[in-house]
């Protein structure tokens, strides 16, 4: 008598213990190498990635890196100007960029130089200036002999219920001696959204 | 009867039209020098099919090898749709150095690649690193 008495309850909680299963989030794993989520109205960093990799074949394709005196040449990054509407970490889209440079063997890149005085590590800078001081000599520094900048850009057309969205990827490498930039890419990412006919 | 059989025409033509519509091709057509000047360094390929209606999908017609900036190995892979409807793949390029290990670089991903009907494409790539002396080119349904 007593255990029926405790049945509906064992039921409820059994009731409620599958309502908070059914709530919870699901979360799997994904493959950092591919966009498994597209979205329209937003680029994801795997796509800029992507438009990034076909810039470093194009650079490597056309040749101009080997037209520096010596190998590995120096390199500053400069501006990446990000012109779309979405807030991108242009640090960490130059940072892949700057890897797979490095990799080829043929361009490292300055790290106590930067835009405006900047440096991007400070401490090297500074150390560098008092080994300087303390053996007397004045602090030299290497400058770059190329310079690396670009824009991300957003064009959007709106045709009834679709809306074509194309992100676009530009990079310049200048040489600093000259001010011409010796290369030029752009890579350009587009994407169609359709709204549903009925919206609720 | 044959009024009736002759009631059920427009509806038919109707239906077939509608099928039409549905399956409308997106083919291309194009053309090219008959007598090419480019002389292609096509090498010889092993393919390893665990997806057969992948396959049966992309045609892959020759691998193009190069080298570019002095030491880097380019190449270029061509495919083909073989369906009359536009297909959407993704593919990765792996770069193997001289030990048989494996190169990953920081923009080594899945691209995506989109062929209109009966069209051809490239899946093109550059090693990153001078010591890439091999290559796996993989390819997938999207």
């Amino acid at each position: 008598m007593k255990h029926k008495q405790y049945l509906p309850l064992t039921f409820s909680l059994a009731a409620i213990g599958l309502l908070f299963t059914g709530c919870a989030t699901e979360v799997k794993q994904a493959d950092p190498k591919a966009s498994q989520v597209i979205n329209a109205s937003q680029i994801s960093p795997q796509e800029w990635a992507q438009a990034a990799d076909k810039l470093i074949n194009s650079l490597l394709s056309s040749g101009v890196l080997d037209r520096a005196p010596q190998l590995p040449s120096i390199m500053g990054v400069s501006r990446i100007i990000n012109n779309t509407q979405q807030q991108v970490d242009t640090d960490s889209l130059v940072k892949k960029l700057r890897v797979a440079l490095n990799q080829t063997g043929k361009v490292i890149t300055t790290t106590t130089i930067g835009l405006g005085g900047k440096a991007e590590d400070p401490l090297a800078k500074e150390a560098a200036e008092y080994n300087a001081a303390m053996s007397g000599e004045k602090a030299s520094v290497t400058m770059p002999y190329w310079t690396l900048s670009g824009k991300l850009l957003e064009d959007r057309v709106v045709s009834g219920k679709n809306t074509q969205v194309t992100y676009t990827f530009q990079l310049s490498l200048t040489q600093v001696k000259t001010g011409l930039a010796q290369w030029e890419g752009e890579e350009q990412i587009s994407k169609v959204a359709t709204r549903p006919g009925v919206s609720w | 009867m044959k009024i009736a059989s002759m009631k059920l025409l427009p509806t038919a033509v109707f239906a077939v039209l509608v099928f039409t519509a549905g399956c409308a091709t997106t083919n291309v057509n194009s053309v090219e020098r008959a007598d090419p000047q480019a002389r292609p360094n096509f090498i010889a390929d092993k393919r390893i099919i665990t997806d057969a209606s992948l396959a049966g999908k992309v045609k892959i017609l020759a691998v193009n090898e190069g080298k570019v900036s002095g030491d880097h190995l380019k190449i270029q892979v061509r495919v083909e749709n073989n369906r009359s409807k536009t297909i959407s793949v993704r593919y990765r390029v792996e770069w193997v150095d001289a030990q048989g290990m494996m190169l990953p670089t920081p923009t080594d991903l899945w691209k995506p690649l989109i062929m209109q009907g009966r069209e051809q494409g490239v899946i093109e790539a550059v090693a990153v690193s001078p010591l890439a002396v091999d290559f796996v080119v993989k390819i997938q349904e999207t």
